[in-house]
């Protein structure tokens, strides 16, 4: 995937952008789906579907605690990511030209 | 509900914009104008790190994304040009953010007109200067 699909699927909903900046203000945090979505406010069914986005592009990463399916952030996959998104920005003029 | 108490807040702000501007001394107005100009830009940062990292940040930086920040149009065009549509989520980070800091309802659900919520912002800091 390249940097430029990384940021579109990274900023593609406001709910995302929450969670995101959720996980990046506290990297070690281990939640649940629910608890997530108390954390930024909304409904469980309002971030499901986000949730399941980050973990298929592997910012999130998911394990089972007990009887809890919980998910984190994946510190690696992230910066590897973001170090993706930085590259492609920087190829990136302010006002549209490459 | 929500949405009309957000709205009817903002027109209240606005409503009260011009006597809040013009009751300020330039003195008063500069340094009003400097702080929010500041609250702004510090969020900005903040914003765009928290949610993009930090290494994104200093490379948008030294694009000049924020220089002249608090030209909202200005911003906005730059943050479409780098983003397309995923400009409005960070605008809308910023605009919960400053939110939060200066003590104004934010209503997620509403639609968001970035100008208009940083007039907004802003006359409550001309406010905060009136009161000093």
């Amino acid at each position: 995937m390249s940097g430029s699909e990384v940021l579109s699927t990274l900023l593609a909903s406001e709910v995302r952008g929450d969670i995101l900046v959720l996980f990046h203000r506290n990297p070690g945090l281990i939640d649940t789906v629910d608890g997530v979505a108390r954390r930024v406010g909304r409904t469980t069914i309002a971030v499901i579907s986000d949730v399941r986005e980050l973990l298929q592009l592997g910012v999130l990463r998911q394990k089972r605690i007990g009887n809890s399916e919980v998910v984190f952030l994946d510190r690696a996959k992230d910066r590897e990511l973001l170090d993706s998104v930085a590259s492609h920005l920087k190829t990136v003029r302010i006002g549209g030209e490459k | 509900m929500a949405v009309r108490a957000r709205e009817s807040n903002s027109t209240d702000l606005h409503g009260n914009s011009e006597s809040v501007s013009a009751s300020l001394t330039p003195d008063q107005r500069f340094a009003a104008e400097k702080a929010f100009s500041s609250v702004l830009v510090n969020t900005v940062r903040e914003a765009v790190g928290n949610a993009l990292g930090h290494n994104v940040l200093e490379i948008l930086t030294s694009k000049g994304l924020l220089d002249d920040a608090s030209n909202s149009r200005e911003f906005d065009r730059k943050l479409q040009s780098l983003f397309g549509n995923g400009a409005a989520v960070l605008e809308r980070i910023v605009v919960k953010d400053l939110s939060r800091k200066l003590g104004i309802r934010y209503d997620s659900e509403a639609r968001l007109d970035y100008e208009k919520s940083l007039e907004t912002a802003k006359e409550v800091c001309f406010v905060g200067s009136r009161l000093k």
